[in-house]
């Protein structure tokens, strides 16, 4: 990968040397005027002949290094993927796969990473074209209802990263991101495990009974309880994630408040509805609980 | 002597001026008594039957041929329409023939119009007659019950419209006060068969009743049905009502009968929903032990009426309670054959 960094760096110093070598020789001599057949000549040579093989060269480079770039990994090939990542307005739906290709278990809107070592994505898109896009990791890829692409990625670095929608779905478009936490493979294996592992029930609260009798199991899903709704986001360990409302707002308990209570003033187009009428103790109370899940 | 411009200028200032006077001194007469010129009452006529014919042109006829829609039209026919119209056992009284024009009897009448036709009368009444239009424009599925009502009223006998409008409905027991009886006359358990487009309200949760009836007052929950029953009620009279009827012991009736594959749609719909199509499950918020009181209980309900709510819910004009808008996303990706099969589901529960 470094040597086309150093073969493009070499190939336009030479180009720029010659080019302003060429302007600085103009400069100095004193023009006399050139035969019809010489200035012929050299459009023919500087103009065609050389851009037709320096492209040329480049092209042919270029094509010999595409395999290195984009390495067509078996996973990629085979449609093996580890995670697969589907956009939704205006959030992400994350399905993490065991080595069979079943899921594992569902997340939303935060995307986990072990370093130093590639990951395959299958993307896809529930209602209109996404695109899934980690610019510090690699390039984009778009999401295509009714077709599977694959991408993959080799973060180098732990750390957390932020990841935007870089395809214009709706008008929340600007307000669906993800946020990526790359982390050392015993730490992501760990992670994994927590997740894989039979959940052990969240301890029961009065805003986990809430969560109940006012229907939000009706679209979201918390491993360890009776919730399984998957028309929205996953909420399993929702506590734990750095944003909220697939990055756009840090995940502390007044924003989870705000959310509730009318999430298309902060998500305009949203598919939730607002729950404003539940009295305030009681979005309060099903906030702490989430929020408490880790 | 010649007629000038000036003399006709004149004269068309002059004119209007004169009528004018004419109304200010008193003398048109309003009177009712005197009846209308026979010139006049064939124009008002003809001008009206034009103006309906006009009217219905495009309007589309859904089937009507439903016996789920008579008692609702019928219970909406007694307490609404009897009056002027008469019904199978009771004729047009003196007063409402002293009207002008007097309300027609209907079995005369009905058979002169289509079913488009009456659409366009009920929906909107009749100007410069007694005619009253329904109280609301988003109600189109009352209105056709009415029109199916009112094709089979010019031959149905009293039994049947007894039957039908609920006036034969004895009292329960004794212990209703006034208005519950009046609400008993279309909803009480006895009356219902579990295949009419009025849902029981026996077994419902008070804080549901209670926010249902303040919707259909303030109109936030559109029916001219409703809004006509309650208007002469009092609002402190609702939770008086909404505790008689949350009280009330549902009557176990046979579960209609139902195609197997249609039930087993609706029993999967209603538990786990079809997330693929963004559609909830309705058990996890109706019908919970543990659920929001302010949710209804649909178990045992009417499959024509949980048909025609979901039916609303998904045209946006349902309205309701507080929570009454959380239905709209869960019902609007419903297809006719998902709202056939929980309904068949729901009532069999």
């Amino acid at each position: 990968m470094h040597h086309l960094f150093i073969v493009m760096v070499i190939g336009g110093a030479i180009i720029w040397a010659l080019t302003i070598g060429v302007l600085a020789y103009a400069g100095r001599t004193r023009p006399k005027p050139m035969s019809v057949r010489g200035a012929s000549r050299l459009i023919v040579w500087g103009g065609v002949a050389f851009p037709v093989i320096v492209l040329f060269l480049l092209l042919s480079y270029a094509v010999w290094l595409m395999p290195q770039v984009r390495p067509w990994l078996p996973g990629a090939m085979d449609g093996t993927a580890e995670i697969e990542v589907t956009g939704e307005q205006f959030w992400w739906r994350i399905l993490y796969l065991d080595q069979a290709g079943k899921p594992a278990f569902e997340t939303a809107n935060e995307l986990h990473l072990p370093v130093g070592r590639r990951t395959t994505f299958r993307l896809k898109a529930a209602d209109v074209i996404h695109s899934f896009w980690i610019p510090a990791l690699g390039g984009k890829m778009d999401m295509i209802p009714g077709r599977d692409n694959t991408l993959s990625l080799e973060p180098t670095k732990a750390g957390i990263y932020r990841g935007p929608c870089a395809e214009f779905c709706g008008t929340s478009h600007a307000l669906m991101a993800f946020s990526v936490v790359v982390m050392e493979e015993a730490d992501y294996l760990a992670w994994r495990a927590a997740r894989t592992q039979a959940p052990v029930a969240p301890q029961k609260t009065s805003g986990q009974e809430l969560f109940f009798r006012h229907g939000c199991a009706a679209c979201h899903a918390i491993a360890g309880t009776p919730a399984i709704g998957r028309i929205g986001p996953d909420l399993t360990a929702v506590g734990e994630r750095q944003t909220l409302a697939a990055g756009t707002l840090s995940n502390t308990p007044d924003s989870m408040i705000r959310f509730i209570r009318d999430p298309a003033s902060i998500k305009p187009g949203v598919k939730m509805p607002a729950f404003g009428m539940l009295p305030d103790g009681d979005i309060e109370a099903i906030s702490a609980w989430l929020g408490g899940l880790k | 002597m010649l007629i000038r411009w000036r003399h006709l200028l004149a004269a068309l200032v002059a004119l209007p001026v004169l009528g004018l006077m004419v109304a200010w001194l008193g003398l048109i007469p309003v009177g009712a008594s005197g009846g209308h010129w026979a010139a006049t009452d064939w124009f008002l006529h003809w001008v009206m039957r034009n103006s309906v014919r006009t009217a219905a042109l495009d309007t589309k006829t859904p089937p009507l041929n439903n016996a789920a829609m008579l008692p609702l039209a019928a219970g909406h026919f007694e307490t609404g329409c009897a009056l002027c119209h008469g019904s199978p056992v009771q004729k047009r009284s003196a007063a409402a023939l002293a009207m002008l024009p007097p309300p027609p009897d209907l079995a005369e009448v009905v058979p002169t119009w289509t079913d488009a036709q009456l659409f366009e009368i009920v929906q909107h009444g009749v100007r410069f007659t007694g005619m009253p239009y329904w109280p609301t424009r988003d109600r189109e599925d009352e209105v056709w019950a009415m029109v199916a009502f009112l094709r089979q009223l010019p031959d149905m006998d009293g039994p049947t419209y007894l039957r039908l409008s609920g006036l034969a409905t004895p009292i329960q027991d004794g212990t209703l006060r006034p208005p519950a009886l009046a609400c008993d006359s279309c909803h009480a358990e006895t009356r219902l068969d579990g295949n009419g487009l009025i849902p029981g309200l026996a077994g419902q949760s008070e804080a549901y009743l209670l926010e249902s009836l303040r919707a259909y007052a303030d109109g936030t929950r559109p029916s001219g049905v409703m809004q006509a029953a309650i208007s002469g009620l009092e609002p402190d009279s609702f939770h008086d009502l909404a505790r008689f009827y949350a009280g009330q012991a549902r009557q176990s009736l046979p579960p209609a009968q139902s195609e197997p594959a249609l039930l087993d749609h609706g029993r999967r719909l209603a538990e786990a929903g079809d997330a693929g199509r963004r559609i909830p499950a309705c058990l996890t918020c109706h019908d919970r032990a543990d659920g929001n009181p302010a949710f209804p209980v649909l178990s045992g309900q009417s499959a024509p009426y949980l048909e025609s709510q979901l039916r609303l819910f998904a045209a946006k004009t349902r309205g309701g309670g507080a929570y009454a808008d959380l239905m709209i996303p869960a019902a609007e990706n419903l297809e006719e054959r998902d709202i056939e099969a929980l309904a068949a589901y729901f009532s069999s529960r």
